[in-house]
């Protein structure tokens, strides 16, 4: 394994209260800078891979919080997915999630399994969960599939109101595509308002960040290809992503993993130079949202929770999203306290350690309680599950993207 | 190696889930921030007072060591199980147990860590003063037995100031409690002395009773930069010379400065040779005041720049870049040692001078921050620790530091403790009596020699 990484560590510990694992079980082992110990001692034969290890190495939001603040430039992420893909090799894998990746990694069979959502359950899920909670979240909170598949409810190319500004290619992601519909309306509510051209590759895949984070390197090598190849076009003004994970695969992870797998990642650096993510597109091109707001919208009160692949993204981070927050009429945007910290939802973590992930979530939902807010808004589908699952009473802090709450900011004539 | 059975016992008094002898436990306890490993037998977490007293009611009988740790942040090797046995970690033993900012005290637990106190404190307007490099990190506990500092105890003091009371177990297994809610107590000896900066090798804090400050009226953070790092030291000796006391005053060299711009991504004056951050803080007028006065005296003494941070954020984010400094500088190699000697103030420009010489003649990569205010220097020394002859020089001109130090009117640590790293140069600052004074006050209240053994004492 390659250990440059390893030998930057100078074990300052800075890295531990950075990790929301490590803040809620308070022991050395599952701390960043325990494990980067652990792949040095196992380099130096000290220590074999273990089951023990395996547990170890689960226990990782792969936030990249503690990459993000190693002074000494540790890539923590990195060392721990080919830790994780070694462990794979030797163990195997446990075999829900190769359930999991199968699908994931094969677009037609997730297609097709999603057609029992028609029979009004959720099928996959319940086939993954223990009794009634799937990890930490109870069954009955588990959003409901789209009954179609988003990308099946609106044509490959939605045409612009007025002036055409641009075409931009819109990347719906899994979660948007089988899970939360209304987040891929909005987007494309929102983008064709302002004036961009919205084109749906039909034929994308998962990103492959669920695979890979895993240290499924090769099963993700399928995907990342595949979305390299049909995203990568010239004359586009971007490529739009609505969730953070696959903001953070397309932008970084793809380049990295073909590095990695010594292939080619020229089409992959190139298009990671296009990637947006919707908010920050909106951001950049405000001027073109902004007359169509509804200056007389009630005033709502909003708090925020940053995503760790958008806090962590230095195109992106907090301030960017809080400051377009603020600029929507009627928006009274209140910070809370933990906005910048992980949710515990990561990956499937939410899945392995219920415990310690319902913990994480619980802080976070007291604290965001506490702001007042009526709407919890956050740019990653899979925190809106996790947040939006463990709260008590859904109904009084509704947990929504930022891109539903500009559209739902817009004037009624533009509706 | 402990026996079956003795690990039975312990186990019954943490229960299985706090209790470990796994290798990968085992592993993760070998360490600490500095450079040497050692394993320890067992990992074992308490969560009260009691829980630790039984744990060493049975080690003392056993006489198995017991070396405590928090966080394990500190770079003097001072929490490394040298000797095996028990690595007793307390951050789970982390609970506030009272703020009450109306008697300005609060009471914790040992594994608190320094940043979520500051946190609760904030909110009261309110703040605890000791505020080491790691603090966002390091445990009260680990801060007491090291007996912290900081870059803003130049105004405020250090960690062994702000103890009012504490809880101690001691090798025994017996529970001694001393102090008081008051600032004011000379009921018998002042034992919290004793233990605070005792490096756990004297008894073990499971509670402490601290003194809290309300936070200033108003603060303001500075930047000078300078042509010349010995300008940049004579500054801080006449600003101290001249009875202003800032809160802080940061000295960073040309190689700091760089390394830390390089991590942040900060725009920090990387063509500067030194640098100086200085934060003063009090009632407005005064803070204004001060403010011009240090204006004048850096641009005496040579200062070719001086800006003052208008937001927040910008004070903040100054900071924040001088917490990186000790991480950062280790980018530049695959370790970093930091020493830790510490001088009179007006001694400053000749200890940096020869800090420097040092450096060169022995041909070490090394980059000089100083907490300058109070004297405490903090020269960063990249290295490679494959490469023994590096290691060797290393070992030479930290002697010769030490030595300058002692000979300016110095002392071998300021903030970091002695631990292993510089436990050998103890008789530079002490004579053989004084060291039989600390020696027999260890006996007395550990006559197994179980708490942390191998270390300085």
């Amino acid at each position: 394994m390659d250990t440059t990484d390893i030998d930057k560590c100078v074990k300052c510990g800075l890295c531990l209260t950075s990790c929301p694992v490590y803040f809620e079980v308070c022991r050395e082992p599952v701390s960043p800078r325990g494990k980067v110990q652990f792949i040095a001692a196992c380099n130096q034969q000290n220590l074999s891979i273990s089951r023990n290890l395996e547990n170890i190495f689960s226990q990782c939001l792969m936030c990249g919080t503690c990459t993000k603040n190693c002074p000494s430039g540790v890539r923590h992420d990195m060392l721990f997915m080919r830790m994780r893909s070694q462990i794979v090799q030797d163990f195997g894998r446990d075999w829900k999630k190769r359930v999991l990746y199968h699908f994931l990694s094969h677009e037609h069979q997730l297609q097709l399994a999603s057609k029992f959502v028609k029979f009004g359950r959720n099928a996959i899920l319940e086939n993954l969960a223990r009794e009634t909670k799937l990890g930490n979240i109870q069954l009955k909170n588990m959003p409901k599939l789209n009954t179609v598949p988003f990308r099946k409810q609106v044509p490959v190319v939605v045409e612009p109101k007025g002036k055409l500004r641009g075409t931009v290619l819109y990347f719906t992601g899994c979660a948007t595509n089988y899970v939360y519909g209304d987040i891929g309306h909005a987007v494309v509510k929102v983008l064709t308002t302002m004036g961009y051209r919205v084109e749906i590759p039909g034929d994308q895949v998962c990103c492959g960040l669920p695979m890979f984070s895993q240290g499924g390197f090769e099963t993700a090598k399928t995907n990342i290809l595949k979305n390299t190849a049909l995203l990568d076009r010239s004359g586009d003004t971007a490529v739009i992503v609505d969730c953070a994970t696959c903001g953070y695969a397309l932008r970084n992870g793809y380049t990295e993993i073909l590095e990695e797998l010594n292939a080619d990642p020229s089409t992959a650096k190139r298009l990671s130079l296009k990637v947006r993510d919707i908010s920050e597109f909106i951001s950049q091109h405000f001027d073109a949202l902004e007359p169509h707001f509804d200056p007389e919208k009630p005033s709502v009160k909003v708090t925020y929770h940053a995503p760790c692949h958008l806090r962590n993204s230095p195109a992106v981070g907090t301030p960017l999203i809080e400051q377009l927050l603020e600029k929507i009429p009627g928006v009274d945007y209140i910070r809370a306290e933990d906005t910048d910290s992980c949710c515990g939802g990561g990956g499937t973590f939410f899945y392995d350690h219920p415990e310690i992930s319902k913990q994480i979530v619980d802080r976070k939902i007291k604290n965001a309680t506490e702001t007042g807010a009526d709407l919890w808004v956050t740019g990653c589908p899979e925190c809106r599950v996790n947040l939006s699952g463990n709260l008590k009473n859904p109904e009084s802090l509704q947990v929504i993207h930022p891109v539903q709450l500009m559209e739902r900011s817009l004037k009624r004539t533009t509706k | 190696m402990i026996a079956e059975e003795i690990k039975s016992e312990l186990k019954q008094v943490v229960g299985e889930e706090r209790f470990f002898d796994d290798p990968e436990e085992i592993v993760s306890f070998s360490y600490d921030a500095y450079i040497l490993t050692s394993e320890p037998d067992v990992v074992i977490y308490p969560k009260t007072t009691e829980e630790v007293s039984g744990i060493m009611k049975i080690a003392d009988r056993e006489k198995i060591p017991v070396t405590c740790r928090g966080s394990g942040t500190n770079i003097s090797a001072a929490s490394l199980p040298v000797k095996k046995g028990i690595a007793l970690c307390f951050t789970m033993m982390n609970k506030i147990i009272e703020v009450n900012t109306r008697d300005r005290y609060v009471i914790v637990e040992p594994g608190l860590i320094n940043g979520e106190l500051q946190k609760i404190l904030a909110k009261e307007k309110f703040f605890y003063p000791p505020d080491p490099g790691s603090m966002n990190v390091s445990t009260i506990g680990g801060n007491i037995a090291q007996n912290a500092g900081g870059p803003r105890c130049l105004k405020y003091g250090v960690t062994s100031d702000y103890i009012l009371a504490m809880e101690v177990v001691l090798a025994s297994g017996k529970i001694v409690r001393f102090g008081s809610r008051n600032v004011k107590d000379v009921t018998g000896y002042k034992l919290s002395s004793l233990f605070c900066g005792s490096e756990g090798t004297l008894g073990i804090i499971t509670e402490a009773t601290l003194r809290v400050v309300p936070i200033a009226e108003s603060h303001r953070t500075m930047l000078a930069t300078y042509d010349d790092l010995e300008d940049t030291a004579n500054t801080v000796a006449d600003i101290i010379g001249s009875g202003i006391l800032p809160v802080a005053m940061e000295l960073m060299d040309k190689t700091v400065i760089n390394v830390v711009a390089e991590a942040s991504g900060m725009s920090l004056p990387r063509e500067a040779e030194g640098m100086l951050l200085i934060e003063v803080d009090g009632v407005e007028e005064a803070v204004e005041k001060e403010m011009s006065r240090i204006t004048e005296k850096a641009r005496a003494n040579g200062a070719r720049d001086v800006t003052v941070a208008h937001t927040q954020k910008e004070s903040d984010d100054l900071w924040a870049a001088r917490r990186l400094a000790y991480g950062a500088f280790a980018r530049l190699a695959p370790n970093c040692i930091v020493e830790d000697v510490t001088v009179p103030v007006s001694n400053v420009p000749k200890m940096i001078k020869a800090t420097r010489e040092i450096a060169d003649r022995y041909q070490l990569h090394v980059g000089i921050l100083a907490h300058a205010g109070d004297g405490n220097m903090h020269p960063l020394i990249a290295h490679d620790p494959k490469d023994k002859d590096e290691l060797r020089r290393i070992e030479q001109a930290a002697k010769e530091i030490f030595e300058t130090g002692v000979s300016l009117g110095g002392t071998l640590s300021g903030e970091h403790g002695i631990g292993l790293a510089k436990a050998e140069f103890l008789p530079l600052v002490m004579n053989q009596d004084t060291l039989d004074l600390m020696a027999d006050i260890k006996k007395t209240l550990d006559p197994n020699g179980i708490l942390n053994p191998g270390k300085f004492v």
